[in-house]
């Protein structure tokens, strides 16, 4: 379905101008005239159309342009025309294309009392005749290079005889590189000679010899050198319509019986044949859009076909479900960085790279193409050995010997103990089974042994690193030592002694025993320690600050000056007296790895929450405190909320 | 100037203004006045004095003093017996860190010191004041003036003594000069010499203008922000209420508390506790 842009009221007045027109049936014939949109295309329309069982039909003539000045002036213009008639939904008749991509030099000239400006830039454009939404008929699609509003060069031109979609007798497609011209049949398929000559190379033509849609043989001539190409099935039993696309120059790759396969990939008929095809389905793109229509070329060929069976089918399922498996461990050690480096220093690693990379060229690529013949549905268009034949010209070796390097011995070659269990005979596709299990136990057989290989190098690096970042906290804590220890009080000195003493013996216990468990828990106790270091560093500029906190500038009404006054002395002397003995003394009698960071955090939070005290109100706290010494007890003292019961 | 030299100085001061000989007096009108200004016998007298200053907002405090003053009598020399206890309230205002200004009451319980009198023992005595006291800083040292007025109602212990209204006009010059500190702050001594002179006025006052001149030399000591103790010695001496001609003369020792708490909530203290500094 299509849908009308317009307003409400112009679409009251095309009804009441309309109703005199209408038709057939009880149907009713309206047209339309404004502004449209079509996919990308907006412009403005005139068309008729029929509603019919709540369907809207086109019916008559279609008119969609657009075309503006103003944008041309400015910048570019981007324009177009679809001209045509419909009928009961399928355009039918004669039609008309046009697709202009205009740029102006504005200048104006005023030619016969009209305004007239030259325009360069690209129209295509294409007519024909169309019957029930095909093309019928001659049909010429032109692309033009426009310079100064006339013709200067033919980009592309493509002229077909089509009798109701399919195209008949001879046909010419030509760009600025290529000109092909060929014949078909009368049910479309290809016959004759199809002759490809190049506008560049003089000379140098290439020509296709089809027999009723069969392709017999391709020659190519080239720099004064004719090659033939010749292809195999054209006998086959059975065979199979296709269109000629790039499935097709896949196939007469496979089908290709020269020693030495000329990639046809390259040929410069398929892309001409593309090009071709582009621009029909653009057309096509419109008219399915309006209405009814199947407007692709459809250049038809034969290939010789033989069909898959269950069996076969089931096999190849097999063989897709092996091939994933391989190419999952191949690419894991192929893609490892870490493997690329040890097997620099690791023989046994570098012997095992070899293997999975033998069998990954060997073996999995092949298999993988063949897969993709599968995948591409054309698997079925070649006989079976000669697929096998192409895809390994040359049967993989079971012994996978690794390439021997200047100076060093020879590493043993790779062979699975039980090699002689799979049978690479034959070009059937269990063959190809028997290569992929192969190739799927090898690998099978190596990932142990490099996983364990890979992690083992990788707990070795990790360990390196995490000494790295232990002697990085040690050299920290000694630092740390050695700036505070003149400033420091002697008894916090000593807490700091004490620590390093006890990760010195931690030290020594890990190095006898070196494995990243103990590694990584040693690293977090040197940070924990380290922690506690500078906690026990930062007490004295702690106090002073808690000091200031708790010191309150107090005006003295016989003086008449300002003194500092201590406020809350109890909880300032708690902390003082009691709180940061109890650190110092814990710091020197028990603290462990397990311990520590209680004790950090204690002093952190007890240092926060008593810069917190000194703005609440602590009068029962005070109070609470006044006869206490035991410095869990303050803690809990401290860390009560005083409007709290 | 070193603070020690200050109080040498206001010590000498206090000796030279003993020295100086006294004007003749002019006689009045059934007082006969002596030839010569005639100097009584020095009295010793004890004074126990408590001052507070509470804090009640941000910008009033309490002034609250209460005196307990001895007198030296025939059967108990030197310290004698209470002659007077005295209670001297008021509201003061703080116009910034260096002045405030105060007004307030007086009673004062006056006891008869005199044992072989034979009229009351106790009598009040009741007063009005208002105050006005300056501060300054002067290098380490705080130097103060004092201006206090006061309307005084008093009467003798005689049955039929009736009030008499006189008023008083004061001027007060002290200074605190720390000695083991630079600067007046807990835990600092300091000296303090005080001159003030008392003179007075009134339809009953004929005469006898200076009431009281006083000379004193204290040492004090800050405990806290909150508390201040302090001792001295003061030498006083005036025109007799009943002959211009005749001087009385004190030596007193005075024992001083100065305590200044803040009541004030917490949350009300926080704001603006310290006015403008």
């Amino acid at each position: 379905m299509h849908y009308f842009t317009r307003t409400n009221a112009f679409r009251a007045a095309l009804v009441v101008l309309c109703t005199q027109f209408c038709g057939v049936y009880g149907q009713e014939q309206r047209t339309y005239s404004g502004p449209y949109q079509l996919g990308k295309y907006k412009g403005d329309a005139n068309f008729g159309y029929l509603i019919s069982d709540q369907d809207t039909l086109l019916q008559g003539d279609f008119k969609m342009q657009r075309s503006s000045l103003d944008a041309l002036l400015a910048k570019e213009d981007n324009s177009f025309l679809f001209s045509g008639a419909f009928e009961n939904d399928y355009p039918t008749g004669n039609w008309k294309f046009e697709f202009g991509e205009f740029q102006s030099d504005k200048q104006t000239q005023v030619v016969d009392y009209q305004y007239r400006v030259l325009v360069s830039g690209v129209q295509e454009e294409a007519k024909g005749k169309v019957v029930k939404g095909r093309p019928d008929g001659p049909w010429i699609y032109e692309v033009n290079r426009i310079a100064d509003s006339e013709v200067a060069e033919t980009l592309f031109k493509s002229s077909i005889l089509f009798d109701k979609g399919i195209p008949q007798q001879s046909f010419q497609i030509e760009n600025t590189e290529n000109t092909l011209v060929g014949r078909f049949l009368r049910d479309g398929l290809a016959h004759d000679e199809w002759s490809l000559f190049s506008s560049e190379e003089i000379g140098s033509s290439e020509s296709w010899i089809f027999k009723e849609g069969v392709l017999l043989r391709i020659q190519i001539e080239k720099e004064g050198k004719s090659t033939d190409i010749n292809f195999t099935g054209n006998n086959a039993k059975t065979t199979k319509t296709i269109n000629l696309d790039a499935a097709y120059l896949k196939t007469l790759h496979l089908l290709q019986t020269n020693t030495e396969t000329v990639d046809l990939s390259k040929s410069n008929m398929e892309p001409l044949l593309a090009e071709n095809a582009g621009y029909y389905q653009k057309l096509d793109t419109i008219l399915s859009q309006l209405g009814k229509a199947t407007f692709l070329p459809e250049f038809k060929v034969k290939v010789p076909y033989y069909p898959l069976d269950s069996l076969e089918n089931e096999t190849l399922d097999k063989l897709a479900e092996q091939y994933k498996m391989a190419k999952g461990i191949s690419d894991f050690f192929l893609s490892s960085s870490q493997l690329g480096i040890l097997k620099l220093s690791d023989a046994e690693a570098n012997r095992l790279y070899e293997v999975v990379h033998t069998i990954s060229k060997e073996y999995l690529h092949p298999l993988g193409a063949f897969l993709a013949l599968k995948e591409a549905g054309i698997y079925e268009y070649a006989a079976r050995a000669q697929v096998f034949q192409k895809l390994f010209p040359q049967l993989p070796s079971k012994e996978i010997k690794t390439p021997q390097k200047e100076g060093v011995s020879a590493m043993p070659s790779f062979v699975l103990p039980n090699a002689d269990a799979y049978d690479f005979t034959g070009t059937s596709l269990n063959t190809a089974v028997q290569i992929a299990s192969y190739a799927l136990e090898s690998l099978q057989t190596v990932e142990p042994v490099l996983s364990k290989k890979l992690s083992k190098n990788k707990r070795e690096q990790e360990l390196r690193v995490l000494e790295e970042q232990l002697i990085a906290e040690n050299h920290a804590l000694e630092q740390l030592l050695d700036t505070v220890s003149n400033t420091l009080p002697n008894a916090h000195t000593k807490a700091l002694e004490h620590i390093k003493s006890v990760t010195d013996i931690k030290l020594s216990e890990f190095s006898s025993a070196e494995d990243v468990v103990s590694a990584k828990a040693l690293l977090e106790c040197y940070k924990s320690m380290n922690n506690l270091a500078k906690a026990i560093a930062a007490l004295p500029n702690q106090s002073v600050e808690i000091e200031e906190t708790y010191t309150d500038r107090v005006w003295n009404p016989f003086m008449a000056n300002l003194m500092d006054e201590e406020v809350k002395k109890r909880i300032t002397s708690a902390y003082k007296k009691v709180l940061v003995p109890y650190y110092l003394k814990s710091t020197q009698e028990d603290v462990d790895c397990g311990n520590v960071n209680e004790l950090v955090q204690l002093m952190h939070t007890t240092h926060e929450r008593i810069l917190e005290l000194r703005d609440e109100d602590t009068t029962k706290l005070e109070r609470k405190l006044r006869r206490e010494n035991d410095p869990k007890a303050i803690v809990a003292l401290f860390n009560v909320k005083e409007d709290q019961p | 100037m070193k603070p020690i030299n200050t109080g040498i100085i206001a010590l000498l001061v206090v000796f030279f203004f003993r020295m100086v000989p006294m004007m003749a007096q002019e006689e009045t009108e059934g007082v006969f006045l002596p030839t010569e200004s005639e100097f009584k016998d020095p009295k010793t007298k004890v004074w126990f004095n408590t001052y507070g200053k509470i804090r009640i907002s941000k910008r009033f405090f309490w002034d609250a003093q209460t005196h307990f003053r001895f007198q030296e009598t025939k059967e108990t020399p030197f310290i004698g017996q209470l002659a007077q206890i005295y209670n001297r309230h008021a509201l003061a205002y703080i116009y910034s860190k260096k002045v405030n200004f105060s007004l307030g009451g007086v009673v004062r319980v006056n006891f008869n010191t005199d044992e072989d009198s034979e009229d009351r023992n106790v009598v009040p005595e009741f007063r009005i004041w208002h105050q006005y006291q300056f501060a300054q800083a002067l290098y380490s040292a705080m130097i103060y003036h004092r201006i206090r007025i006061e309307h005084r109602w008093t009467q003798g212990f005689a049955e039929d003594s009736e009030y008499i209204f006189r008023n008083r006009w004061r001027y007060l010059f002290r200074a605190k000069v720390p000695l083991n500190n630079h600067k007046l702050e807990p835990s600092t001594l300091y000296v303090s010499p005080e001159a003030e002179l008392i003179m007075q006025s009134g339809k009953q006052v004929v005469g006898s203008v200076m009431e009281d001149l006083r000379l004193t030399t204290t040492l004090g000591y800050i405990l806290t922000p909150r508390l201040t103790v302090a001792a001295g010695l003061m030498y006083s001496h005036g025109q007799t209420f009943d002959n211009p001609g005749v001087f009385n003369q004190n030596w007193t020792l005075r024992f001083h508390m100065y305590f200044s708490p803040d009541f004030r909530k917490v949350r009300n203290k926080l704001p603006a506790i310290h006015l403008n500094d």
